[in-house]
């Protein structure tokens, strides 16, 4: 099978899923209790217009499109979809779409950066694992990666920031530490405080309805979203109108990072805990393979062994787990972004929730599901790449 | 849907020249397929037009290398599975018209693997009383009584069915697998490998059991093995089998001392001759690989590996099977002469 | 016919059972023996040991009962005078500061007051205080906070429950009102298990001066009731649907696993909110009654099936099993069709509506096992054309309660359960069953969990079925005619569950973590309740000053599910092939 073909198979499957949970997500929409109609005309609802003779709930309802039967509003709420259209939030007074599109870049932005410091630990550790099997190492570090995975992810956050974003009077390390005062690390937000500035325009920020903190965005309009990203590229215009004592990009972008690592390190460290145990089974099994006792019987070197001819095959099926840990992720962002501030899909979601704003819940289930889907689909091509056994299945 | 006369008499039934069971051009095309858009590739021609009779207390040996469809044979027999094409007659009528239960009791099979044969959590009890319970004949203390006589004929002590599959040692195992297969009172048996995964002294007792069984009880068997000292010691009839096909079927002694296919000359010449002063034979090697039974050669299927193929003929025509002698057919186009060697080339 | 009779056939029952028992046996005694090899997996089942008799003895080691539901523990719990906000073992926890309010003194002209306990809830609902014995008699402020000497204040030396009040207060007119701060010899909040001095407080009280020792104890109960539940939810619903996309393969499996591709495209804790929102206006979960009977008179039909089969029908007669027949799928759906309208519209609905009455429904269940009994006799006789003569005395021969092998089997014991089910339920004259009374928060993350979490459990069962169908067994099983329900309970599952055993141990570690995340997010227990997520997320108002309301409940959370996932990880030792001898 050839890989352009092994491709855009993967891609063709991708679709009956797509299409399962859009059905899916709406399906849930149906049942959660409430009248979007309603919330959009709010006080106004009773008054009639004059020109029709109805009133503007039956108006909003006919907008919506909510007096046809359901199987039509799926056709529409699909044809929607497909053009671009994800409906109205009813808590942001904004198109989902949009609400969508400024929250997913934080999400993604945590849980990319959350993967950079897990897979190095988690692979490295594993390694060690795998070589000293049966040592106290390996115990010790088999016992670290059960309790990473047993951490409540909320109350980690907390305690990294305690220990790492306070000062010695609360109960932080740090200072002691690295001589710095009242911690070393940020514990909320995006970026410092002094950058944020009421932006009306931007993604989450009608309090009136939704009652959310106004948390807009520093960067005044046209960056893709992720922070670290754009601060690294933003413009002395667009720099000086920011804050004047933010007059280089090194600045910014490090105090992007800065608030950047508490929170991926909290994710990071549950994923890191899985993927060395995984690590460490892949490796243990490899060793056992007859070309690793070959490599050992021609005399090689042990770490040659190792590093070479084990490593190399073990991680292969490490690989297949990035798109998992993608998955698993961004359903832990959900309690770290509550907790750090960051106004990601993970809190949209859950303010969608206690807003009973359905047309977001839906937009940022979807959303997930294509970013869970994209990513096991180029981890699946990139595995079939790395291991031309796969595509002959 | 028939109704079966109750208990039907096995052995008034015997009576008669016609074979117990009739194997008429009976095909397995497994089909390859190929993913989830594109509909089957390929089938793999697991058997691939085999004509056989079974004689009512006879056994007839099947040998044939790893994947020659020996044991897919086997399962068609034993109605096991679905047949592609053919029909396969057991005591006159047609397998697929027999109730399946009814099936189920008069064919039997005992497996290759003793161990894997049985599920490691049942007792010996429950595991030779299962045909006996499904089939609703025996419960309780009766079954326990049943599963008791079993055992002793099989050459086990009855206090062994308390026990556990893993507690007992492969030829044990194979006991207790004959006395599950035994106690249906079956009229024919499949005996697919049964002593391959067995030492060769252990491989002797379970043979001479099943030879004694055999005669006490005037039961059928077809004995699946790719060991033709196996096949020597036991079958009163011998098949080879080759891709698919079956390429010569004898009596054994006929086989044994007159060879008719290359084949099974090439077999023939695998086995070790313990004795000195013994013959020389010379050892025909077969070169190359089994071809696919997915893509079979054309004409003779084993033309590709033949020493004496002859090109124009073998690759194009089809041999069929044909009588040299009484009971003794071959399907190759140039059989070796009675008693002859193979005129070999060696290299 | 008597007792002695079946006596062989009691004895062979008893001797089958020591056979199983000795199997169990030794079965426990092998896993145990791989299972203390290793340390980690040996503290895994210490600490889950630990919090499950912790969560049984809650009540006992706590010093006070969080409330008489967990959901209004709030209103118990309110109480104005008890240390807020204390650290653990601080001195503090035995400190009250008590009102007392010098105007009403004076009225009644006396210069004494008692040390009381804050007002308490007495089981007959009444109010009680009781008097307290000070230890040390700390400090003395005025009404707007101004500190007074300690000397217009002395404790009654032969009684330390009573302070007298200088003549010198007494008579200041312009003091109303003091405040007494003392320690006390705290009996109700004294755990009876700890010497004298390590009295209260152990993880410090929160914002309402509760202790939260005791309500992380109590938090323990909720948290392995809902660890469990769902755990043991999914496998079951997993395993039902794993199990029959595995054996029956084709279409079904391709359809159950584009399903299951669909909730792994969404990330768990996503999906369990949007379900948990879905179920929002949702009070109660009942079932319409025709629908929740449809269960147990499927089972009914399906085990009286086979009972008839079996002992009903002429044992040379062999029938087909019904995965061998063309049109046994039809002559299902047929079967079932029938039962399904007698439920929907038949006399059942017509004789339930008569009443209550205990002979009514027993009638009913009755003529509900007459009615699928007697269509699966006609079934049987006129589609497969066995006779039906004689069956008197079979059926008679089926009932005989000598014989073990008669009633003690699982399908005896289901038809029983079923029956009595329909028996019980059929009295329902509301045409509902409410399956879940107060269908709280609580609930609906449960049920939310278990609706994301059951896809994992079908696609592994899944893969073990079709490891399992492929062994020889259940071929040799195949071959002598066993019928499919047989091969899937008796061979394929009880080889195939291992691994679930497994994966049910890590899910109920994995599934108390979601649900505090849940709780946590303020999806899931209520306000005020004493469940580990709630603890923290109430201990943030005051995070990170009073850091032990975030700290202990979090450490319950870790190590609970800590202890699962050591015991789940060395039971996957247990069960891995290689390590077997």
């Amino acid at each position: 099978m050839k890989t352009s073909e092994f491709i855009v198979r993967r891609i063709l499957l991708l679709i009956p899923v797509m299409v399962g949970v859009t059905v899916f997500t709406f399906m849930i929409a149906q049942i959660i209790p409430s009248n979007p109609a309603a919330i959009l005309c709010g006080e106004r609802c009773g008054l009639v217009d004059p020109v029709t003779g109805k009133t503007m709930l039956e108006l909003q309802i006919e907008r919506l499109g909510l007096d046809k039967p359901v199987t039509e509003q799926f056709v529409i709420y699909l044809e929607n979809l497909l053009a671009g259209d994800w409906g109205e939030s009813t808590s942001y007074n904004r198109p989902t779409s949009e609400v969508v599109r400024d929250a997913a870049p934080v999400t993604l932005e945590m849980t990319l950066f959350a993967l950079l410091i897990a897979y190095p630990v988690g692979i490295t550790l594993g390694i060690l694992s795998a070589v000293k099997q049966d040592q106290t190492f390996d115990h010790i570090s088999r016992f670290l990666a059960i309790s990473f995975v047993s951490l409540p992810i909320f109350w980690l956050a907390m305690m990294l920031q305690l220990y790492l974003g306070t000062g010695t009077d609360v109960g932080g390390i740090c200072d002691s530490i690295f001589g710095t005062e009242g911690g070393c690390l940020p514990i909320y937000g995006r970026h410092d405080a002094a950058l944020t500035y009421p932006d009306r325009t931007s993604a989450l920020c009608d309090t009136a309805i939704s009652g959310i903190a106004c948390y807009p965005s520093w960067y005044p309009s046209g960056g893709s979203g992720f922070h670290l990203f754009d601060s690294w590229f933003v413009t002395d215009e667009a720099l000086a109108s920011i804050h004047p004592d933010y007059a280089s990009n090194s600045l910014l972008f490090n105090d992007t990072l800065s608030h950047l690592i508490l929170p991926s390190l909290t994710l990071g460290i549950a994923s890191a805990g899985s993927l060395l145990r995984y690590m460490r089974a892949s490796l243990l099994e490899v060793m056992n393979e007859d070309y690793v006792r070959t490599a050992r019987a021609k005399g090689l070197r042990e770490s040659r062994v190792i590093i070479v001819h084990a490593c190399r095959n073990a991680l292969i099926p490490i690989l297949t787990i990035l798109g998992f840990s993608i998955g698993g992720a961004i359903g832990g962002a959900v309690l770290t972004e509550s907790i750090f501030a960051f106004y990601g899909m993970g809190n949209v979601a859950v303010d969608a929730i206690i807003n009973l704003d359905y047309s977001v819940l839906m937009g940022v289930t979807l959303i997930t599901a294509v970013i869970f889907l994209l990513s096991n689909l180029i981890v699946d091509i990139l595995y079939g790449v790395v291991d031309p056994r796969v595509r002959l299945e | 849907m028939t109704i079966q006369s109750p208990e039907p008499n096995d052995t008034d039934v015997a009576s008669g020249d016609e074979p117990l069971i009739t194997i008429r051009n009976a095909r397995k095309w497994f089909p390859i397929k190929g993913g989830m858009f594109s509909p089957v590739k390929a089938h793999v021609r697991a058997v691939d037009g085999v004509d056989m009779e079974i004689q009512r207390g006879e056994t007839v040996g099947i040998v044939g290398e790893s994947g020659c469809g020996k044991t897919t044979l086997g399962r068609l027999v034993m109605g096991l599975i679905p047949m592609t094409e053919g029909t396969i007659t057991f005591d006159g009528d047609d397998i697929r018209d027999i109730n399946p239960k009814e099936l189920r009791r008069r064919l039997q099979i005992v497996f290759q693997d003793p161990g894997g044969s049985m599920n490691p959590r049942m007792s010996v009890r429950s595991i030779v009383g299962e045909p006996l319970i499904v089939n609703g004949l025996a419960d309780g203390a009766e079954l326990t009584r049943k599963v008791a006589e079993l055992l002793s004929v099989v050459g086990l002590k009855p206090n062994h069915m308390n026990r556990f599959p893993h507690e007992f040692s492969g030829g044990q195992k194979q006991r207790i697998a004959l006395a599950r297969a035994l106690s249906l009172d079956p009229d024919f048996i499949l005996l697919d490998e049964p002593t391959s995964a067995l030492d060769v002294s252990v491989q002797a007792q379970v043979l001479n059991l099943l030879d004694s069984i055999q005669k006490e009880r005037g039961l059928t068997f077809i004995f699946i093995t790719h060991s033709l000292n196996v096949v020597n010691h036991i079958s009163d009839r011998v098949g080879v089998m080759y891709l698919g096909k079956i390429v010569e079927i004898s009596e054994t002694d006929e086989l044994f001392a007159n060879p008719a296919h290359p084949y099974t000359h090439a077999l023939l010449s695998a086995i070790p001759q313990p004795s000195l002063d013994a013959e020389k034979t010379e050892r025909i090697v077969l070169s190359g690989d089994v071809p696919s039974p997915a893509n079979p050669p054309s004409g003779c299927s084993f033309h590709t590996r033949c020493p004496i193929a002859v090109k124009g003929k073998c690759d194009v025509d089809e041999p069929q099977l044909e009588s040299l002698s009484e009971g003794h057919q071959v399907a190759c186009h140039f059989p070796v002469e009675f008693g002859g060697s193979l005129p070999i080339h060696t290299e | 016919m008597t007792w002695q009779d079946g006596e062989e056939e009691r004895a062979e029952s008893r001797r089958r059972l020591s056979e199983r028992l000795y199997q169990t046996r030794f079965d426990l005694a092998r896993t145990w023996k791989i299972y203390r090899r290793s340390l980690l997996a040996l503290i895994g089942l210490f600490m889950v040991v630990s919090v499950c008799t912790i969560a049984i003895f809650a009540p006992v080691i706590a010093v006070e009962h969080p409330g008489r539901d967990i959901q209004d523990t709030r209103d118990v719990w309110t109480i104005d005078y008890e240390p807020q906000r204390k650290e653990p073992f601080s001195e503090e926890c035995d400190m009250r500061e008590q009102k007392v309010s010098l105007t009403e003194l004076r009225r009644w002209d006396e210069n004494g007051t008692l040390a009381l306990s804050p007002t308490r809830i007495a089981e007959d609902s009444s109010f009680y205080q009781e008097t307290l014995v000070v230890t040390e008699y700390r400090d003395l402020v005025d009404r707007q906070g101004y500190p007074l000497p300690l000397e217009l204040l002395y404790l009654d030396p032969s009684n330390h429950s009573f302070f007298w009040i200088s003549d010198e207060l007494m008579e200041n007119n312009s003091i109303n009102q003091i405040t007494i701060t003392y320690m006390f010899d705290n009996e109700e909040m004294h755990h009876w298990w700890l010497p004298d001095g390590y009295d209260v407080c152990i993880f410090g009280t929160n914002e309402e001066g509760q202790d939260m020792f005791s309500k992380i104890l109590y938090g323990s109960q909720v948290s392995l009731k809902i660890g469990f539940t769902v755990a043991t939810l999914t496998v079951i619903i997993g395993t039902i649907i794993g199990s029959i996309s595995g054996y029956f393969g084709g279409r079904v499996d391709e359809v159950i696993m584009r399903i299951t591709d669909i909730f792994f495209a969404v990330p768990g804790l996503i999906l369990a909110l949007a379900f948990v929102a879905a179920l929002q206006a949702v009070d109660d979960f009942t079932l319409p009654l025709w629908f929740a009977l449809l269960v147990p008179i499927g089972l009914l039909a399906v085990f009286v099936r086979s009972h008839i089969d079996e002992t009903l029908l002429p044992k040379s007669i062999a029938s087909d099993s019904p995965s061998d027949s063309s049109y046994a799928f039809v002559r299902t759906i047929l079967l079932f069709g029938t039962i399904f309208v007698f439920l929907v519209l038949g006399p059942w609905e017509y004789v339930f509506e008569i009443g209550e009455s205990r002979t009514w429904r027993l009638a009913a269940t009755i003529l509900a096992l007459c009615f699928i009994g007697f269509i699966l006799v006609v079934d049987r006789h006129f589609i497969d054309m066995i006779p039906t003569k004689g069956i008197g005395t079979r059926a008679k021969d089926a009932l005989d309660w000598r014989n073990p092998y008669r009633y003690l089997t699982f399908r005896t014991i289901i038809i029983f359960i079923a029956a009595a089910t329909v028996f019980s339920w059929s009295g329902n004259d509301e045409g509902s069953i409410t399956v879940i009374e107060n269908f709280d928060r609580l609930w609906k993350i449960q049920i939310a969990l278990v609706f994301t979490g059951w896809p994992g459990y079908a696609r592994l069962i899944r893969g073990q079925v079709l490891y399992v169908k492929e062994m020889t067994f259940v071929e040799a099983a195949r071959s002598v005619g066993a019928p499919s329900g047989r091969i899937m309970f008796r061979h394929i599952l009880p080889n195939a569950w291992a691994p679930l055993l497994v994966a049910f141990t890590l899910d109920i570690g994995g599934t108390i973590l979601s649900a505090s995340g849940l709780s946590f997010i303020g999806l899931g227990a209520e306000p005020g309740a004493a469940e580990w997520g709630k603890l923290v997320s109430d201990g943030r108002a005051f995070f990170p000053m009073d850091k032990w309301l975030v700290f202990y409940p979090g450490m319950a959370i870790l190590v609970t599910t800590l202890g699962f996932n050591l015991l789940g990880d060395g039971l996957r030792d247990v069960v891995d092939p290689k390590n077997r001898r």
